[in-house]
């Protein structure tokens, strides 16, 4: 899970490691998964979002498919 | 499980990541053993059930915190600094996480996974602000913990 600087970045980076180009997801984006995600880490109720709460999070972020979705076999 | 293990298991992750975020380091077993009045054999058996339940993950030793996200317990490209204090995550969602987690205003470092350039982002309690930096996640979400260190 990397920064780059912008999409070609992404997809130089990928072609130069024979990795599929994956959704790309805007700075905007990523704060918004981390301000849900990491909100209560430090609080000793927290913990981990479960499936279907991961889907709801992700797309309320515009991140749909079968890329984002914690339970797909789509992948292998 | 017992229920004795779940209220370890909580006095343990709230130890580690009370440490982590004082000290910007991963505690030891003899640390956090001493924070929740367990011996050392006890927090090591908390660590794997936090395992089990997603975490934490441990370096290869069996006894030291690799990732308590967003924490990272060893140096990696992705720093932070907030309150005076350098924090390394895991990874870039988790160098956002950093300052939410802390519920603090952070200085994110990394830089471009193609080209190197150097990313600096200042991150406030509304997130960093515009920016044309993208993110790329290469392992689909369904296989994250297959190998969540390479994830």
């Amino acid at each position: 899970m990397l920064f780059f600087r912008s999409e070609e970045h992404v997809r130089r980076w990928c072609t130069a490691n024979r990795h599929p180009v994956r959704p790309i997801v805007s700075m905007e984006q990523l704060w918004g998964l981390s301000a849900i995600w990491y909100a209560t880490r430090l609080q000793a109720d927290s913990r981990r979002p479960q499936p279907e709460e991961m889907r709801r999070i992700f797309g309320g972020l515009g991140l749909t498919g079968d890329f984002w979705d914690p339970e797909s076999d789509r992948f292998g | 499980m017992s229920s004795h293990d779940d209220g370890l298991d909580l006095r343990v992750k709230v130890a580690l990541y009370r440490r982590f975020a004082e000290t910007g380091r991963r505690p030891s077993v003899d640390q956090v053993a001493a924070d929740v009045g367990a011996g050392a054999e006890a927090v090591l058996a908390a660590y794997r059930r936090l395992f089990a339940k997603r975490v934490l993950v441990l370096d290869g030793d069996g006894s030291s915190i690799r990732m308590a996200p967003p924490f990272s317990g060893v140096p990696t490209q992705h720093v932070v600094e907030s309150n005076g204090i350098r924090y390394f995550a895991n990874c870039a969602w988790d160098a956002l996480g950093v300052p939410v987690a802390l519920h603090q205003s952070a200085t994110v470092r990394s830089r471009c996974g193609e080209s190197n350039e150097p990313l600096t982002l200042e991150v406030g309690p509304q997130g960093p602000g515009p920016s044309t930096w993208v993110f790329h996640c290469l392992v689909p979400a369904a296989h994250w913990w297959d190998d969540i260190v390479f994830t």
